[in-house]
Protein backbone atom coordinates (compact mmCIF):
# COMPACT_ATOMS: atom_id res chain seq x y z
CA UNK A 1 0.00 0.00 0.00
CA UNK A 2 1.45 2.83 -1.39
CA UNK A 3 0.34 6.39 1.42
CA UNK A 4 0.27 9.90 0.96
CA UNK A 5 3.24 10.33 2.92
CA UNK A 6 5.22 7.98 0.96
CA UNK A 7 4.69 9.26 -2.10
CA UNK A 8 5.50 12.75 -0.85
CA UNK A 9 8.89 11.45 0.03
CA UNK A 10 9.33 9.72 -3.13
CA UNK A 11 9.36 13.18 -4.70
CA UNK A 12 11.10 14.50 -1.92
CA UNK A 13 14.00 11.80 -2.69
CA UNK A 14 13.89 12.66 -6.52
CA UNK A 15 14.36 16.75 -5.85
CA UNK A 16 17.18 16.47 -3.29
CA UNK A 17 19.08 13.70 -5.91
CA UNK A 18 18.61 15.91 -8.62
CA UNK A 19 19.91 18.83 -6.66
CA UNK A 20 23.03 16.37 -5.65
CA UNK A 21 23.74 16.37 -8.96
CA UNK A 22 23.45 19.64 -10.45
CA UNK A 23 25.45 21.03 -7.19
CA UNK A 24 28.10 18.52 -7.90
CA UNK A 25 31.73 20.59 -8.64
CA UNK A 26 34.99 19.05 -9.56
CA UNK A 27 37.41 18.06 -6.60
CA UNK A 28 40.96 19.33 -7.00
CA UNK A 29 41.89 15.94 -8.22
CA UNK A 30 44.46 17.17 -10.76
CA UNK A 31 42.06 19.64 -12.65
CA UNK A 32 43.84 23.08 -13.76
CA UNK A 33 40.65 24.95 -13.40
CA UNK A 34 40.49 24.78 -9.78
CA UNK A 35 42.67 26.89 -7.42
CA UNK A 36 43.28 25.83 -3.68
CA UNK A 37 43.74 28.00 -1.05
CA UNK A 38 44.74 26.72 1.91
CA UNK A 39 43.51 28.54 5.28
CA UNK A 40 44.58 28.52 8.72
CA UNK A 41 41.93 29.45 12.11
CA UNK A 42 44.23 29.91 14.91
CA UNK A 43 42.62 31.17 18.09
CA UNK A 44 42.58 34.97 16.83
CA UNK A 45 43.49 35.03 13.23
CA UNK A 46 42.59 33.24 9.77
CA UNK A 47 45.51 33.42 7.46
CA UNK A 48 45.31 32.70 3.69
CA UNK A 49 47.67 31.46 1.48
CA UNK A 50 46.73 34.05 -1.13
CA UNK A 51 44.02 36.79 -1.18
CA UNK A 52 43.60 36.88 -4.72
CA UNK A 53 42.30 34.55 -7.35
CA UNK A 54 40.99 33.68 -10.69
CA UNK A 55 37.11 33.13 -11.15
CA UNK A 56 35.83 29.17 -11.32
CA UNK A 57 36.06 26.63 -8.74
CA UNK A 58 37.93 27.39 -5.90
CA UNK A 59 38.84 25.41 -3.30
CA UNK A 60 39.12 26.73 0.16
CA UNK A 61 41.51 24.47 2.99
CA UNK A 62 40.65 25.14 5.88
CA UNK A 63 42.85 23.70 8.99
CA UNK A 64 41.83 24.44 12.62
CA UNK A 65 44.99 25.19 14.20
CA UNK A 66 42.99 26.35 17.75
CA UNK A 67 41.58 25.05 20.30
CA UNK A 68 37.83 25.82 19.61
CA UNK A 69 35.38 24.62 17.23
CA UNK A 70 35.85 27.02 14.50
CA UNK A 71 33.64 27.57 10.87
CA UNK A 72 35.13 29.78 7.44
CA UNK A 73 32.97 32.09 5.30
CA UNK A 74 33.40 33.73 2.17
CA UNK A 75 31.16 36.94 2.39
CA UNK A 76 30.06 38.94 -0.44
CA UNK A 77 31.03 42.69 -1.10
CA UNK A 78 28.64 43.98 1.68
CA UNK A 79 30.75 41.50 4.14
CA UNK A 80 27.50 39.94 4.90
CA UNK A 81 26.13 37.26 2.70
CA UNK A 82 27.39 34.48 2.69
CA UNK A 83 28.67 33.21 -0.86
CA UNK A 84 29.96 29.82 0.98
CA UNK A 85 30.17 28.55 4.45
CA UNK A 86 31.96 25.32 6.15
CA UNK A 87 31.29 24.54 9.69
CA UNK A 88 31.98 21.73 12.40
CA UNK A 89 35.81 22.48 11.31
CA UNK A 90 37.18 20.45 14.50
CA UNK A 91 40.46 21.31 16.65
CA UNK A 92 43.22 19.55 14.51
CA UNK A 93 40.85 18.78 11.69
CA UNK A 94 40.83 20.07 7.65
CA UNK A 95 37.65 20.80 5.60
CA UNK A 96 37.17 22.05 2.05
CA UNK A 97 34.81 24.63 1.00
CA UNK A 98 34.23 24.50 -2.50
CA UNK A 99 32.74 27.71 -4.59
CA UNK A 100 32.55 28.32 -7.85
CA UNK A 101 33.27 32.26 -7.96
CA UNK A 102 32.19 34.61 -10.07
CA UNK A 103 35.20 38.04 -10.51
CA UNK A 104 34.45 40.48 -7.82
CA UNK A 105 35.16 41.83 -4.49
CA UNK A 106 34.59 39.19 -1.62
CA UNK A 107 35.70 38.75 2.31
CA UNK A 108 36.70 36.05 4.43
CA UNK A 109 36.69 35.15 8.04
CA UNK A 110 36.78 32.81 10.21
CA UNK A 111 34.88 32.25 13.22
CA UNK A 112 36.06 30.13 16.26
CA UNK A 113 33.95 29.69 19.07
CA UNK A 114 31.21 30.00 16.78
CA UNK A 115 30.00 33.81 17.84
CA UNK A 116 30.48 36.96 17.23
CA UNK A 117 31.65 38.61 14.17
CA UNK A 118 34.82 36.22 13.54
CA UNK A 119 38.36 36.35 13.84
CA UNK A 120 41.05 37.96 10.56
CA UNK A 121 38.34 39.60 8.75
CA UNK A 122 40.35 40.39 5.34
CA UNK A 123 39.19 41.31 1.55
CA UNK A 124 40.02 38.45 -1.17
CA UNK A 125 39.67 39.34 -4.84
CA UNK A 126 38.33 36.86 -7.55
CA UNK A 127 40.04 37.68 -11.23
CA UNK A 128 38.20 37.60 -14.14
CA UNK A 129 39.59 34.02 -15.79
CA UNK A 130 37.11 33.93 -18.63
CA UNK A 131 35.76 30.46 -17.43
CA UNK A 132 32.11 30.34 -18.18
CA UNK A 133 30.58 30.04 -15.07
CA UNK A 134 26.79 29.85 -16.64
CA UNK A 135 26.37 26.12 -15.03
CA UNK A 136 26.94 28.15 -11.04
CA UNK A 137 24.25 29.12 -8.17
CA UNK A 138 26.06 31.70 -7.29
CA UNK B 1 39.38 16.21 21.67
CA UNK B 2 36.13 18.06 24.03
CA UNK B 3 35.21 20.53 21.17
CA UNK B 4 34.96 17.45 18.44
CA UNK B 5 32.56 14.75 21.26
CA UNK B 6 30.47 17.97 21.24
CA UNK B 7 30.00 17.96 17.50
CA UNK B 8 29.25 14.02 17.98
CA UNK B 9 27.35 14.46 20.64
CA UNK B 10 25.15 17.76 18.74
CA UNK B 11 24.85 15.56 15.56
CA UNK B 12 23.69 12.41 16.76
CA UNK B 13 21.64 13.49 19.69
CA UNK B 14 18.12 14.73 17.83
CA UNK B 15 18.14 11.62 15.62
CA UNK B 16 18.82 9.23 18.99
CA UNK B 17 15.71 11.17 20.66
CA UNK B 18 13.36 10.41 17.83
CA UNK B 19 14.27 6.64 17.21
CA UNK B 20 14.59 6.07 20.82
CA UNK B 21 10.63 7.17 21.13
CA UNK B 22 9.49 5.43 17.97
CA UNK B 23 11.09 2.07 19.04
CA UNK B 24 9.40 3.21 22.68
CA UNK B 25 6.03 3.26 21.03
CA UNK B 26 6.50 -0.10 18.81
CA UNK B 27 7.28 -1.62 21.72
CA UNK B 28 4.36 -0.20 23.86
CA UNK B 29 2.18 -1.72 21.42
CA UNK B 30 3.46 -5.04 21.13
CA UNK B 31 4.40 -4.78 17.46
CA UNK B 32 8.09 -6.03 17.40
CA UNK B 33 7.85 -7.11 13.90
CA UNK B 34 7.70 -3.66 13.25
CA UNK B 35 11.23 -3.13 14.27
CA UNK B 36 13.43 -4.45 11.50
CA UNK B 37 11.25 -1.61 9.08
CA UNK B 38 12.51 0.86 11.65
CA UNK B 39 16.51 0.03 11.60
CA UNK B 40 16.14 -0.80 7.97
CA UNK B 41 15.60 3.11 7.63
CA UNK B 42 18.08 4.16 10.30
CA UNK B 43 20.68 1.62 8.36
CA UNK B 44 19.84 3.18 4.78
CA UNK B 45 20.58 6.99 6.15
CA UNK B 46 24.00 5.98 7.84
CA UNK B 47 25.24 4.34 4.84
CA UNK B 48 24.07 6.63 2.25
CA UNK B 49 25.58 9.32 4.51
CA UNK B 50 28.57 7.33 4.79
CA UNK B 51 28.71 6.46 1.33
CA UNK B 52 28.03 10.07 -0.39
CA UNK B 53 30.44 11.48 1.99
CA UNK B 54 32.90 9.52 1.33
CA UNK B 55 32.73 10.14 -2.44
CA UNK B 56 32.70 13.52 -2.05
CA UNK B 57 36.03 13.55 0.32
CA UNK B 58 37.91 11.40 -1.42
CA UNK B 59 36.56 11.03 -4.85
CA UNK B 60 36.29 13.47 -8.03
CA UNK B 61 33.69 15.18 -7.38
CA UNK B 62 32.55 17.52 -4.36
CA UNK B 63 29.10 19.14 -3.26
CA UNK B 64 29.03 22.93 -3.58
CA UNK B 65 28.02 25.02 -0.79
CA UNK B 66 24.82 26.34 -2.03
CA UNK B 67 23.85 22.80 -3.06
CA UNK B 68 24.82 21.59 0.26
CA UNK B 69 22.91 24.32 2.24
CA UNK B 70 19.45 23.96 -0.13
CA UNK B 71 19.57 19.66 0.60
CA UNK B 72 20.07 20.46 4.52
CA UNK B 73 17.60 22.70 4.33
CA UNK B 74 14.89 21.28 2.59
CA UNK B 75 15.33 18.19 4.04
CA UNK B 76 14.93 19.61 7.21
CA UNK B 77 11.46 20.66 6.48
CA UNK B 78 10.68 17.91 4.46
CA UNK B 79 11.50 15.93 8.45
CA UNK B 80 9.36 18.34 10.10
CA UNK B 81 6.22 17.21 8.23
CA UNK B 82 6.88 13.37 8.40
CA UNK B 83 7.76 14.12 12.07
CA UNK B 84 4.21 15.79 12.56
CA UNK B 85 2.49 13.12 10.79
CA UNK B 86 4.01 10.46 13.33
CA UNK B 87 2.81 12.12 15.90
CA UNK B 88 -0.67 12.54 15.02
CA UNK B 89 -0.45 8.72 13.58
CA UNK B 90 0.35 7.81 17.28
CA UNK B 91 -2.39 9.53 18.42
CA UNK B 92 -4.64 7.73 15.77
CA UNK B 93 -3.52 4.60 16.74
CA UNK B 94 -3.89 4.86 20.39
CA UNK B 95 -7.46 5.88 19.99
CA UNK B 96 -7.47 2.39 18.48
CA UNK B 97 -5.49 0.58 21.42
CA UNK B 98 -8.21 2.83 23.89
CA UNK B 99 -11.08 1.29 22.48
CA UNK B 100 -9.45 -2.02 22.55
CA UNK B 101 -9.63 -2.13 18.29
CA UNK B 102 -6.35 -3.99 17.68
CA UNK B 103 -7.60 -4.29 13.83
CA UNK B 104 -7.13 -0.80 13.84
CA UNK B 105 -4.16 -0.41 14.65
CA UNK B 106 -2.90 -3.26 12.82
CA UNK B 107 -4.32 -1.63 10.07
CA UNK B 108 -2.68 1.91 11.05
CA UNK B 109 0.56 -0.35 10.90
CA UNK B 110 0.52 -1.80 7.85
CA UNK B 111 -0.27 1.35 6.29
CA UNK B 112 2.27 3.21 7.51
CA UNK B 113 5.07 0.24 7.30
CA UNK B 114 6.50 2.82 4.81
CA UNK B 115 6.37 5.54 6.70
CA UNK B 116 7.88 4.50 9.69
CA UNK B 117 11.43 3.71 7.31
CA UNK B 118 10.92 7.38 6.25
CA UNK B 119 10.48 8.81 9.51
CA UNK B 120 13.73 6.71 10.75
CA UNK B 121 15.55 7.13 7.59
CA UNK B 122 14.87 11.22 7.42
CA UNK B 123 15.55 11.54 11.48
CA UNK B 124 18.96 10.17 11.01
CA UNK B 125 19.66 11.25 7.31
CA UNK B 126 18.80 14.65 7.53
CA UNK B 127 21.95 15.96 8.96
CA UNK B 128 23.24 12.83 7.76
CA UNK B 129 25.68 14.20 4.73
CA UNK B 130 27.20 17.04 6.93
CA UNK B 131 27.88 14.57 9.79
CA UNK B 132 29.36 11.90 7.12
CA UNK B 133 31.68 15.05 5.82
CA UNK B 134 32.73 15.49 9.39
CA UNK B 135 33.97 12.40 10.31
CA UNK B 136 35.79 11.82 7.01
CA UNK B 137 37.48 14.69 7.92
CA UNK B 138 38.58 13.37 10.94
CA UNK B 139 39.76 10.38 9.74
CA UNK B 140 41.93 12.23 7.24
CA UNK B 141 43.48 14.10 10.08
CA UNK B 142 43.63 10.42 11.93
CA UNK B 143 46.96 10.28 9.94
CA UNK B 144 48.64 12.80 12.21
CA UNK B 145 46.66 12.91 15.20
CA UNK B 146 43.58 10.18 16.57
CA UNK B 147 41.90 12.57 19.13
CA UNK B 148 39.56 14.19 16.65
CA UNK B 149 38.61 11.23 15.16
CA UNK B 150 38.27 9.34 18.50
CA UNK B 151 36.46 12.97 20.10
CA UNK B 152 33.97 12.54 17.10
CA UNK B 153 33.25 8.54 17.58
CA UNK B 154 32.48 8.75 21.52
CA UNK B 155 30.44 11.44 21.04
CA UNK B 156 28.42 10.07 18.93
CA UNK B 157 28.61 7.24 20.99
CA UNK B 158 27.02 8.83 23.68
CA UNK B 159 23.82 10.49 21.81
CA UNK B 160 22.95 6.63 20.67
CA UNK B 161 23.36 5.92 24.78
CA UNK B 162 21.73 9.22 25.51
CA UNK B 163 18.55 7.67 23.15
CA UNK B 164 18.72 4.31 24.61
CA UNK B 165 18.10 5.65 28.23
CA UNK B 166 15.08 8.17 27.11
CA UNK B 167 13.83 4.79 25.34
CA UNK B 168 14.39 3.03 28.91
CA UNK B 169 13.00 5.73 30.71
CA UNK B 170 9.70 6.30 28.39
CA UNK B 171 8.74 2.38 27.65
CA UNK B 172 7.76 2.12 31.16
CA UNK B 173 4.95 5.05 31.74
CA UNK B 174 1.42 4.20 31.23
CA UNK B 175 0.23 4.62 27.40
CA UNK B 176 -1.90 8.14 27.74
CA UNK B 177 0.99 9.66 29.51
CA UNK B 178 3.21 7.94 26.81
CA UNK B 179 1.50 9.73 24.20
CA UNK B 180 1.28 13.30 26.04
CA UNK B 181 4.59 13.80 26.80
CA UNK B 182 6.35 11.95 23.53
CA UNK B 183 3.97 14.13 21.20
CA UNK B 184 4.64 17.61 23.48
CA UNK B 185 8.51 16.57 22.76
CA UNK B 186 8.23 15.81 19.40
CA UNK B 187 6.59 18.92 18.17
CA UNK B 188 9.40 21.23 20.16
CA UNK B 189 11.91 18.77 18.79
CA UNK B 190 10.07 18.97 14.73
CA UNK B 191 9.64 22.92 15.36
CA UNK B 192 13.65 22.84 16.07
CA UNK B 193 14.26 21.55 13.16
CA UNK B 194 11.98 23.64 10.82
CA UNK B 195 13.82 26.47 12.19
CA UNK B 196 17.02 25.09 11.54
CA UNK B 197 16.08 24.50 7.85
CA UNK B 198 14.45 28.00 7.29
CA UNK B 199 18.48 28.81 8.63
CA UNK B 200 19.99 27.23 6.55
CA UNK B 201 18.13 28.58 3.32
CA UNK B 202 18.53 31.79 4.78
CA UNK B 203 22.39 30.98 4.50
CA UNK B 204 21.63 29.81 1.44
CA UNK B 205 20.58 33.23 0.35
CA UNK B 206 16.76 31.42 -0.58
CA UNK B 207 15.08 33.03 1.71
CA UNK B 208 16.00 36.41 3.13
CA UNK B 209 16.75 37.79 6.63
CA UNK B 210 19.83 36.06 7.55
CA UNK B 211 21.09 39.34 9.71
CA UNK B 212 17.68 40.39 10.92
CA UNK B 213 18.31 38.21 15.17
CA UNK B 214 15.06 38.65 17.23
CA UNK B 215 17.85 38.14 19.90
CA UNK B 216 21.63 36.92 20.68
CA UNK B 217 22.38 35.48 23.77
CA UNK B 218 26.20 33.99 22.48
CA UNK B 219 27.06 35.47 25.45
CA UNK B 220 24.90 33.71 28.03
CA UNK B 221 24.94 30.43 26.06
CA UNK B 222 27.75 29.75 24.08
CA UNK B 223 27.14 27.58 21.12
CA UNK B 224 30.38 25.43 22.10
CA UNK B 225 29.55 25.31 25.47
CA UNK B 226 27.98 21.77 26.36
CA UNK B 227 24.68 22.76 27.38
CA UNK B 228 24.68 25.09 24.66
CA UNK B 229 25.52 21.35 22.23
CA UNK B 230 23.11 19.67 24.47
CA UNK B 231 20.51 22.35 24.14
CA UNK B 232 21.38 23.14 20.16
CA UNK B 233 21.66 18.71 19.84
CA UNK B 234 17.78 18.20 21.24
CA UNK B 235 16.01 21.34 20.46
CA UNK B 236 17.61 23.07 17.94
CA UNK B 237 18.09 26.25 20.20
CA UNK B 238 19.91 28.83 18.11
CA UNK B 239 21.60 31.09 20.71
CA UNK B 240 21.33 33.83 17.67
CA UNK B 241 18.13 32.90 15.85
CA UNK B 242 16.61 35.14 13.45
CA UNK B 243 13.27 36.76 13.31
CA UNK B 244 12.33 34.85 10.35
CA UNK B 245 13.37 31.42 12.66
CA UNK B 246 11.44 32.44 15.48
CA UNK B 247 8.58 33.64 13.65
CA UNK B 248 8.26 29.99 11.91
CA UNK B 249 8.88 28.26 15.14
CA UNK B 250 6.19 29.90 16.87
CA UNK B 251 3.50 29.52 14.17
CA UNK B 252 4.68 25.93 13.99
CA UNK B 253 4.49 25.36 17.64
CA UNK B 254 0.89 27.39 18.27
CA UNK B 255 -0.38 25.77 15.16
CA UNK B 256 0.53 22.03 16.15
CA UNK B 257 0.62 22.35 19.84
CA UNK B 258 -3.24 23.62 19.71
CA UNK B 259 -4.36 20.87 17.59
CA UNK B 260 -2.61 18.32 19.92
CA UNK B 261 -4.12 19.10 22.65
CA UNK B 262 -7.48 19.55 21.85
CA UNK B 263 -7.06 16.11 19.76
CA UNK B 264 -5.52 14.34 23.36
CA UNK B 265 -8.43 16.13 25.18
CA UNK B 266 -11.00 14.50 22.99
CA UNK B 267 -9.63 11.51 23.42
CA UNK B 268 -9.83 10.84 27.07
CA UNK B 269 -13.57 13.02 27.50
CA UNK B 270 -14.28 9.69 25.11
CA UNK B 271 -12.32 6.80 26.66
CA UNK B 272 -13.45 8.30 30.66
CA UNK B 273 -17.56 7.38 30.54
CA UNK B 274 -17.05 6.15 33.91
CA UNK B 275 -14.97 9.06 35.19
CA UNK B 276 -14.07 9.16 39.26
CA UNK B 277 -16.86 10.42 41.58
CA UNK B 278 -14.12 12.90 43.15
CA UNK B 279 -13.33 14.13 39.46
CA UNK B 280 -16.85 14.87 38.71
CA UNK B 281 -17.73 16.95 42.03
CA UNK B 282 -14.71 18.84 41.66
CA UNK B 283 -16.06 19.65 38.13
CA UNK B 284 -19.20 20.14 39.04
CA UNK B 285 -18.19 23.16 41.81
Amino acid sequence: MITRPTRLGFAAAATVAALALTGCVANNAGDSTDTTISVDSSANDCALSANEAPSGNLVFSVTNSGDQVTEFYLLGDDGLRIIGEVENIGPGITRELVVLAKPGDYFTVCKPGLTGEGVGKAAFTVTDSGTDLSFGLA
Amino acid sequence: MLANFLIGLREGLEAALVIGILIAYVRKIDRHDVLPRIWLGVGLAVVISLGLGASLTFGAYGLSFQAQELIAGILSIIATIFVTWMIFWMLRAARGLGRELRNEVDSHLTGAGWGLVLVAFLAVGREGIETALFIWAAVQASGSTALPLTGAALGIAVSIVLGYLLYRGVVRINLTRFFTWTGAILIIVAAGVLAYGVHDLQEAGVLPGLHALAFDVSAAIPPDSWYGTLLKGTLNFSPATTWLEAGVWLAYVGTVMTIFIRTVRGHRRSEEPIAPAANLSTQGA
